[in-house]
């Protein structure tokens, strides 16, 4: 279990987003994670990333870690990276040094090394500016390295923001609706640019999507939150005839003498 | 030609070692009279604070306005330990330094909870409060000032005038620039600039923010500190709280602004050009505060990565157009 979750929750006032979630999270899988919106998907996210901290009686463990009440930065530095659904991108910084930054928890050298700027750092940083750069090719974004974010186009945005957070060789990547907003090309070309990733990093990964055939293409099993909760686990087969899943998203299925009673009221 | 450019790369203290025998020449071969020495003295340590500046706003994204508050610590340090202790530059320049650095920590921690605007009032409040304290005790010589605080000397030669101060205050910067250099072009530099675009992102990929911006602040704070020993050592040796006026303040952050704000030149082009404009407008005085404000707003509005950014983007435009055919994406 790369990732574990027991009695997750976190409410913001009354508001429980999310009420005793148990989840668990095996090396090497790919989990969807679908729900309507408001579901607590992004919140989960939240909590498992270190940006909200859990209500007491919560546990977090991540690759050994207790990483309950650990600061963000820390759960980056045991190898948990994850993108955002606003992305988040650094608009004023060219696009090498966005990937860049996302090398920040792998960089070798100490700050004092750095303020005398010896020899070594810049060999470092040379070899890092290279990796960074087989990296955006990879993506396909090795031509605009030195052009401002903000100068991207959404599709390439998108790449930007993956290759960010693939900077960091993560162990689990957590990526908050990478296809949103995409054509349907470009959503092949980004899963398939995804994949490969995982394969050349041995990545595990959880994509909330909203594009349900991306999530049953792709992933190994799914989970579906609704209301705070996790109502379904399994894999994509299973999850789609699920009664509760389907009622979260649809609307409970009734014969015609119970739809009478439901519109006499 | 390249092999030199690869050992500067290398070895970019070369660089500044070529800068500083360069600087040395100018008094003897430029300079016609001893003011340009002086003016050229104030240059370099408006230069010093100019490129600390650039690191906690520019690069962190801290929007600070004590920073004058900082620089007069800097300055009331060597100033006091000259006045009771009789201590002389060598000692008071790395003690001043330490001091202020202490400073930065006060300034910076309201960083952890405000943001924009309401941060730089806060600091605004740091910065006056110092001035307000070193004016109102008496322990500061406050209404006289410090005067006749005495001119550095090594191995028996006396930087007792200007054109002989020069040196010290080139020598202070160019070690200053240096610093600055190396640590913007290191990943700290980097991650200051990730906190300043989206600290929750900066902190999702593994930055520490409270302790890169603590370390923003103590870092500028250093280099203010620098500067203000060096102001107060500078012939003739005389600091009055007078100097360390939200005005100063006003002209620091025009230099910042103009030279382009988180450009590694930034700090050092708009200090040059703020300082020599502010020597030229010196008789209009009392339209300086205008032209300077008018400076920031123009050069936001016109120019908002100011002029440091504005010839970058000249040549990448060139590069960008050579490499792929086609003419800049936006």
């Amino acid at each position: 279990m790369i990732l574990k979750t027991k009695q997750l929750s976190k409410s913001f006032g009354g508001l429980k987003a999310i009420n005793k979630v148990d989840f668990e999270l095996p090396k090497n899988e790919i989990r969807g994670i679908i729900g309507p919106n408001g579901s607590g998907k992004s919140t989960f996210f939240n909590l498992v990333s270190g940006i909200y901290d859990s209500d007491p009686g919560s546990y977090i463990e991540f690759d050994g870690h207790d990483i309950t009440y650990t600061p963000p930065h820390e759960i980056a530095g045991y190898g948990l990276s994850r993108t955002f659904q606003l992305l988040r991108l650094y608009q004023d910084m060219t696009v090498i040094d966005n990937v860049m930054s996302g090398y920040h928890t792998r960089v070798p050298y100490k700050f004092f090394d750095a303020v005398i700027g010896r020899k070594k750092i810049w060999d470092q940083e040379r070899a890092i500016k290279e990796e960074m750069m087989e990296l955006l090719s990879f993506v396909g974004l090795a031509d605009y390295a030195e052009l401002n974010a903000s100068e991207l186009s959404g599709g390439q945005r998108r790449l930007l923001v993956l290759a960010r957070a693939i900077a960091m060789k993560p162990k689990l990547l957590m990526l908050d609706e990478p296809a949103a907003g995409l054509s349907p090309v470009n959503v092949d070309n980004l899963m398939k640019i995804i994949m490969q990733l995982k394969e050349k990093y041995g990545l595990t990964l959880i994509i909330i999507e909203h594009i349900l055939k991306v999530v049953m293409d792709t992933c190994n099993s799914v989970t579906v939150f609704d209301h705070g909760q996790k109502i379904a686990e399994g894999t994509p087969a299973q999850v789609k005839d699920d009664n509760a899943v389907i009622e979260a998203y649809l609307g409970k299925k009734m014969d015609d003498e119970e739809m009478r009673k439901a519109l006499a009221v | 030609m390249e092999k030199f450019k690869s050992i500067i790369r290398d070895y970019p203290f070369i660089a500044f070692i070529i800068a500083f025998i360069i600087l040395a020449f100018v008094p003897s071969v430029v300079f016609t009279d001893v003011y340009q020495s002086h003016l050229a003295t104030l240059i370099f340590v408006n230069i010093v604070v100019a490129a600390g500046l650039n690191i906690v706003k520019g690069y962190c994204g801290q929007v600070t306005v004590g920073h004058v508050g900082l620089f007069a610590v800097g300055s009331y340090t060597a100033g006091t330990l000259f006045l009771y202790l009789g201590l002389g530059f060598w000692a008071t320049l790395p003690i001043a330094i330490i001091v202020t650095a202490f400073f930065g920590v006060a300034m910076g921690i309201p960083s952890f909870r405000l943001e924009g605007p309401y941060l730089a009032l806060a600091t605004l409040g740091g910065g006056e409060a110092i001035r307000l304290f070193i004016e109102n005790g008496n322990f500061f010589r406050s209404t006289f000032g410090i005067s006749d605080i005495p001119t550095p000397s090594l191995m028996g030669y006396n930087f007792d005038s200007p054109d002989r101060y020069y040196f010290i205050s080139m020598t202070i910067m160019i070690i200053a620039v240096y610093f600055s250099f190396s640590i913007l072009r290191s990943g700290v530099g980097r991650a200051f600039m990730s906190i300043r675009e989206d600290p929750i992102c900066a902190a999702a990929a593994g930055i520490n923010v409270k302790k890169y911006k603590i370390l923003a602040f103590i870092l500028s704070a250093m280099f203010a500190g620098a500067a203000g020993a060096v102001y107060a050592h500078m012939p003739p040796g005389y600091i009055h709280p007078n100097n360390y006026t939200v005005i100063e303040m006003v002209t620091f952050l025009a230099m910042v602004v103009l030279g382009g704000l988180g450009h590694i030149w930034g700090g050092i082009i708009g200090a040059i050009v703020i300082t020599i404009v502010y020597d030229l407008t010196r008789p209009l005085y009392k339209y300086q505060l205008l032209i300077f404000g008018l400076t920031i707003v123009l050069t936001i509005l016109f120019m908002p990565k100011g002029l440091g950014g504005f010839i970058d983007r000249y040549f990448l435009e060139k590069r960008f157009k050579k490499k792929t055919g086609t003419e800049k994406t936006s």
